[in-house]
């Protein structure tokens, strides 16, 4: 049985115009209607109902990736099973649509810790106010010219409206294009240097083990400019001494040794991070605010 | 139908169902009291110094969650904070936590208050020093070299996700004069954490953290199960590569034949190799 199609009574892909608004206003009030009802609960029932919740999320994720999507001949009652998994996967965009609601509703609140943060700045004018006022200045620019450039005021008449977009659109240019990507290019480009320090703190052969580390990263860094091949062109392209030339021995060293150890370590923490997750699904994890009353 | 679920052959099933079972049976085997032993982790051990420097400096510390979403990195990052800011609000120590991602702001501001509550002084809770920053990756790593140089941080606490900007944050957390603590399953940045960090705690000890500092038998319990999954995988992987091996020879040496047969049929086909 496909379930999907009374799902899209109640959901479906997409409205617009009147019946947008409808949906809108009827979200938001089974919204409030559920948090009123959770607020409602008393304390002792309210983790039940979240430890609930929690293991059908995880029982639903578990589901859509573990149940067989093609019937499995000869198995009977698969033919069923395979119709239920596929109906899970089909509903999938849907389920992650909500995290992107709840991640929506939680911006504001980032916002409002922000302006609390740098009102205070402004209004005790502590060290670095100006900052916290160019944040504020900063901040209205991209959201009114941003708004502007994408709406046509229609009462401003069609020649007005366009201006006013034009003028938008080349202020929200200089705002995002001249300042916010060229300051991220800057910071993305500062990590030049920083490696140059880092690389120095780390390279200082002061034990065994960093002087083999030191060896090793001289020979990828030779390995991986034209000066390695050089170094070590005189001997064979082919044959047993080619695997002596510094690109070789280089390649080697990231495919195998280094290969092995970053995979070591992925299998270590994919292991953990399924424990991690039962612990969750179950509700057994212990600590910060999993085992506090609620 | 293509996705996630072409991989979830019989192999997934038995291997997934052994490890659930041996974190299962260990957390519940620790619950009933058995006495379980964890190694020493020199990141983590050094919580007690850190926080002391800070307290002797009166300075304060900063706990970066990297740009980790709601997910489980994230909620590890949480846990761990909590532990941190407990230890913390003995010594009246302020722990500054920017974050980049709104929804574990939210939970961050919950875990902190939480924490000071437990530890019987809500009154140093301040919401500002659960900062939401901005979603923008570099952005948010100018934010927190601002805090860094700003508030003379002590002692930084990396614990979370970590793309580029991990090296920016830790030179200059250097710089500051910080004592750097960091730990990430982000492999590429493990590297930069090592060259730059006074501790770095790798791979699966960023999630035996929270094991690590709480003693709790729950967590204590999963981590030895962990470890039981962990010697499943290598076993399985030795078992890969005399399969591989063997088929590898098989073409030398025909009466290997039967072996490899056996070997392909009820191990190697269940594990296809990418290329």
């Amino acid at each position: 049985m496909n379930y999907l199609p009374y799902l899209s009574l109640v959901l479906p892909n997409s409205v617009h115009g009147r019946a947008l608004a409808v949906y809108i206003i009827g979200a938001l009030l089974v919204g409030a209607a559920a948090l009123f009802a959770l607020v409602c609960v008393p304390p002792r029932y309210r983790k039940i109902i979240v430890v609930a919740v929690t293991f059908f999320g995880g029982l639903y994720f578990s589901l859509e990736f573990l149940l067989p999507h093609q019937p499995i001949a000869g198995v009977p009652g698969s033919a069923g099973v395979a119709r239920f998994a596929n109906s899970l996967t089909k509903a999938k965009p849907n389920v992650a649509d909500w995290a992107m609601i709840i991640g929506s509703f939680t911006l504001l609140l980032g916002t409002s810790n922000l302006f609390a943060v740098h009102g205070r700045a402004v209004k005790k004018k502590t060290e670095g106010w100006y900052n916290s006022l160019a944040f504020f200045i900063t901040f209205f620019l991209i959201m009114i010219f941003g708004f502007l450039k994408d709406s046509a005021i229609s009462s401003l008449g069609p020649g007005m409206a366009k201006g006013v977009q034009s003028v938008a659109t080349s202020v929200y240019s200089i705002l995002f294009d001249g300042f916010v990507q060229n300051l991220d290019a800057t910071m993305f480009s500062l990590i030049a240097f920083y490696i140059v320090s880092a690389a120095y703190r780390a390279f200082r052969v002061r034990s065994a083990e960093a002087g083999l580390m030191m060896g090793t990263a001289a020979i990828i860094m030779l390995g991986l400019v034209p000066i390695g091949a050089w170094l070590t062109d005189w001997l064979p392209s082919a044959g047993p001494l080619a695997s002596l030339r510094l690109e070789n021995i280089t390649y080697w060293l990231l495919t195998w040794p280094n290969m092995a150890v970053q995979r070591a370590i992925e299998f270590g923490l994919a292991v953990g991070a399924v424990a991690m997750s039962l612990r969750i699904w179950l509700s057994l994890e212990r600590g910060s605010f999993f085992d506090r009353q609620l | 139908m293509k996705g996630m679920t072409d991989f979830a052959n019989p192999a997934v099933y038995v291997v997934e169902g052994l490890l659930v079972f041996f974190i299962l049976w260990k957390i519940f085997s620790a619950r009933r009291g058995r006495d379980l032993f964890i190694r020493r982790i020199p990141g983590l051990s050094v919580l007690d110094e850190a926080v002391g420097r800070a307290t002797e400096m009166g300075r304060p510390m900063l706990y970066a969650p990297g740009l980790s979403g709601l997910d489980i990195i994230g909620l590890q990052s949480m846990s761990i904070m909590s532990h941190i800011i407990k230890r913390a609000a003995n010594y009246s120590t302020r722990v500054i936590v920017p974050l980049c991602d709104p929804i574990l702001y939210t939970v961050a501001e919950e875990v902190a208050r939480d924490a000071y509550t437990t530890q019987g002084v809500p009154e140093q809770f301040v919401p500002e020093d659960i900062r939401y920053l901005t979603n923008e990756q570099f952005a948010w790593a100018s934010g927190v070299v601002g805090i860094l140089h700003r508030e003379k941080v002590a002692t930084a606490f990396y614990f979370g996700y970590y793309y580029a900007e991990a090296l920016i944050l830790t030179e200059n957390g250097q710089i500051a004069g910080a004592l750097q603590v960091a730990g990430t399953p982000a492999i590429t940045q493990i590297p930069f954490f090592l060259a730059s960090c006074d501790y770095t705690i790798i791979g699966d000890e960023y999630y035996a953290a929270s094991a690590y500092l709480s003693r709790e038998p729950t967590l204590l319990g999963s981590l030895v199960g962990q470890d039981y999954g962990k010697l499943l995988m290598i076993g399985l992987v030795m078992l890969g590569v005399v399969g591989v091996t063997l088929a590898a020879l098989g073409a030398h040496l025909p009466g290997l034949d039967s072996i490899n047969h056996f070997f392909d049929k009820y191990f190697l086909q269940y594990f296809p190799r990418s290329t």
